[in-house]
């Protein structure tokens, strides 16, 4: 049973790319308030359904913000640390605050992983994914570390 | 695509006060910069270049972040893949 708690990022970039629905492959996917808020002041994605998702409410630690977190992302680590959940991010800071507290974290990439782990894409269609969100989304990510990635989908699927 | 690079040439040079020529000159050097940044990450992350090969080729700063980059999507992978 895999619980997570998102920020925007995920949310935003898997909409870029018109796979929104990915995320379903959580069980249970929760969104901080501040998150949802934000989701709708920038226009929230195409596909986005906040009534297939938990909303909880959740200030961050202040630290975490003087880091370099925004809101959303402070309160998403501090509801994930809160329920023992993992953290949905891209944020490479978001990132390290998490390990630094003890949250596992994941991001988009994880997510188009979990779906082919799990029989919701085939290897091929997420291979096509990770290189749409290199090109096709604000995600900043190199190319050689989306190919790195998909060698390494494909070793663990062959595997 | 060619319309909207020719109109945001126009108007980068014109923002600027530069010729286009320059506009173009200065693009391509980035564009040569990315690839170059994604071709010496490909080789080091391949084993190919040594990381002091890597650091020499495009700065630690950048290696660094593709060195984070990497471990990121690597962890995200090898979790989405036994989860």
């Amino acid at each position: 049973m895999i619980v997570a708690v998102t920020d925007a990022g995920p949310l935003i970039h898997l909409g870029e790319i018109d796979s929104l629905e990915l995320p379903e492959v959580i069980d249970e996917l929760v969104v901080p308030e501040s998150v949802r808020r934000e989701l709708e002041a920038g226009g929230a994605p195409g596909g986005f359904d906040d009534r297939s998702v938990e909303v909880a409410t959740a200030g961050g630690d202040e630290s975490w913000v003087e880091a370099g977190l925004d809101a959303g992302e402070a309160a998403a680590l501090a509801v994930a640390a809160d329920r023992d959940a993992i953290l949905l991010t891209d944020d490479l800071a978001a990132r390290d605050a998490a390990t630094e507290t003890g949250v596992e974290v994941h991001g988009s990439i994880g997510i188009i992983a979990l779906a082919s782990g799990r029989g919701g894409l085939t290897e091929d269609e997420a291979a096509q994914l990770m290189r749409s969100l290199q090109t096709d989304t604000s995600l900043f990510v190199t190319d050689a570390v989306v190919e790195h990635g998909i060698e390494i989908l494909r070793e663990d699927s062959d595997g | 695509m060619a319309a909207d690079l020719t109109e945001r040439v126009q108007e980068i040079a014109e923002a600027r006060g530069v010729p286009e020529s320059e506009v173009f000159e200065q693009a391509l050097e980035r564009g040569v910069e990315d690839m170059w940044l994604d071709l010496t990450t490909t080789r080091y992350l391949n084993g190919e270049l040594s990381r002091s090969e890597a650091v020499e080729s495009v700065g630690e700063e950048r290696l660094r972040r593709a060195e984070r980059e990497a471990e990121a999507v690597e962890e995200d992978v090898r979790w989405g893949s036994t989860a």
